[in-house]
């Protein structure tokens, strides 16, 4: 297998920033605005000489006024509409980009980490064995000297709850790195939505938050793997939990129309910050307290997505929430 | 055809409703009232489709899911809880559940649940088929 990152020159390498397609549709695209003078220009200025020329020719100054208007009309409208078309295809492009870089970066390091995480996994456990075997002897040597190691045992102890972090990070990698093939079925969004909601509610309602779901009861069923889907709409629910404070709100929704289904959880917490927005995708990427966030969960669900052939992507501002989008193809 | 169908959880009543109601259905199935148990039954029977409780006494849920993973790839797992904790939801995910059901868990929707997960083992068995 050939690995993303040393396929020497990058295809796409001229563009500016990874995540740049989410920030374009997040922020307003850019990028195609320094082409607008030039077209306006190149536009206009044919069909005002050709008015001026008109106007000189007849020598009658209202009539050549009002043709040169109606030619000028057009022109603009013409430009309006390219411009418009332009501006698409280059958003468009912009994100197919990103979410090609995101994905062949996540693949790399997906590799890279499991092997790492393989490597790291047997130290790991013999730590752990030789922590639970000291402590075992320090017990036996407690009793027979009737002596106490109070602060050898609380430190063994400390050697072990470390230890199994560890544990649970590496194994959190090996999982991020497992290849899942999605399997096909006939699923039930709605049903997948409300399901993964219940699991939330209580400790949404512990933290005073309201979830609400706003699910069509005529939602079509979506060809996909209701496993990953689960795991994509949990993980979104569980950070928008952790985003909102007590009172906070939280939005789930599904729609679908002929293309697409669309998922969308919404949350008024506390948003995130523009330089974060082409970052949060990135694995290890957490603003989150360590210990608490390892930031594998979006760029989980950024995998996930892409191998069902659909997008996610973020809108934001800072202190006034998130919204993070799921669209799935309805064809395959 | 038949789904060959475990049911694990410790607690007895439980466990008898639930075998009842299968059966009635004719839809048989074993059931083991520990993690350590399962394991024992999955030594000597394919199971197509494991109901587990997530909070046994002994072995915990989460554990014996991920050696189920492990010795029977294509098994499919639905985990029960009592208690909807986020947390361990997260986690029965990502080790890989087909779904995660709150008990009370109604009947013909559980049904319907073991249903897809058995359709999904066959696709994936299927799939290795041909890939091999
Ligand atoms: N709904 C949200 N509102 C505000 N910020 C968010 C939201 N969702 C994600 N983020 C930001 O994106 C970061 C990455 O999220 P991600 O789910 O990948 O990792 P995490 O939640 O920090 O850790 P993990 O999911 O591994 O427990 C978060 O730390 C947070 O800063
Ligand atoms: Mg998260």
């Amino acid at each position: 297998m050939q690995r993303p990152a040393s396929r020497g020159p990058d295809p796409v390498g001229d563009n500016p920033g990874i995540g740049q397609g989410i920030l374009a549709r997040a922020t307003g695209a850019k990028g195609w605005k320094d082409h607008g003078l030039l077209l306006w220009t190149h536009f206009l200025v044919p069909p005002v000489l050709a008015a001026l020329v008109v106007a000189a020719a007849f020598a009658t100054p209202v009539v050549a006024g009002i043709l040169a208007a109606a030619v000028l009309a057009i022109a603009a409208v013409s430009a309006r509409g390219l411009l418009s078309r332009l501006s698409r295809t280059e958003e468009a492009r912009l994100s197919l980009n990103s979410q090609l870089i995101q994905s062949q970066k996540l693949a790399a390091i997906g590799e890279l980490s499991a092997g790492l995480a393989h490597e790291i996994n047997n130290p790991i456990a013999i730590i752990a064995q030789e922590a639970e075997w000291a402590e075992h002897v320090v017990r036996e040597a407690e009793k027979n000297c009737n002596a106490d190691f109070a602060e050898v045992r609380d430190s063994l102890r400390e050697v072990r709850a470390q230890v199994d972090r560890c544990k649970n990070i590496t194994h959190k990698l090996l999982d991020f790195a497992r290849k899942r093939e999605p399997v096909l079925q006939d699923v039930d969004v709605g049903r997948i939505i409300e399901d993964m909601a219940r699991l939330v509610d209580k400790e949404a309602a512990y933290k005073n938050v309201t979830l609400t779901r706003d699910l069509p009861q005529d939602l079509p069923l979506l060809r996909t793997d209701s496993p990953l889907l689960r795991q994509v709409v949990l993980n979104l629910m569980t950070n928008a939990l952790q985003a909102v404070d007590t009172g906070g709100r939280i939005e789930v929704s599904a729609r679908a129309d002929d293309e697409v289904m669309e998922i969308r959880v919404k949350d008024n917490g506390c948003g995130i910050e523009p330089e974060n927005l082409e970052k949060i995708f990135n694995p290890f990427f957490t603003t989150k307290p360590p210990g608490q966030g390892t930031g594998l969960g979006l760029s989980m669900c950024h995998t996930l997505v892409t191998g069902m052939r659909g997008e996610i992507f973020v809108e934001s501002k800072p202190g006034q929430g998130a919204a993070f989008t799921v669209r799935l193809p309805r064809k395959t | 055809m038949d789904i060959k169908i475990l049911l694990v959880d410790d607690e007895s009543d439980f466990v008898e409703t639930m075998v009842k109601r299968f059966g009635i259905r004719k839809m048989p199935i074993d059931s083991a009232k520990s993690g350590q148990e399962a394991l024992a039954a999955l030594e000597t029977k394919e199971y197509d489709v494991i109901i587990l409780d997530v909070r046994m006494p002994g072995m915990d849920g989460l554990q014996v899911l991920k050696l189920i993973r492990e010795r029977a790839p294509l098994t499919e797992v639905i985990m029960l809880t009592g208690h909807a904790s986020l947390e361990t939801g997260m986690q029965g995910m990502n080790l890989g559940a087909y779904d995660y059901v709150l008990k009370p868990a109604d009947f013909d929707d559980l049904l319907d649940k073991v249903r897809k997960a058995f359709e999904r083992k066959e696709l994936n068995a299927k799939a290795r088929k041909q890939g091999t």
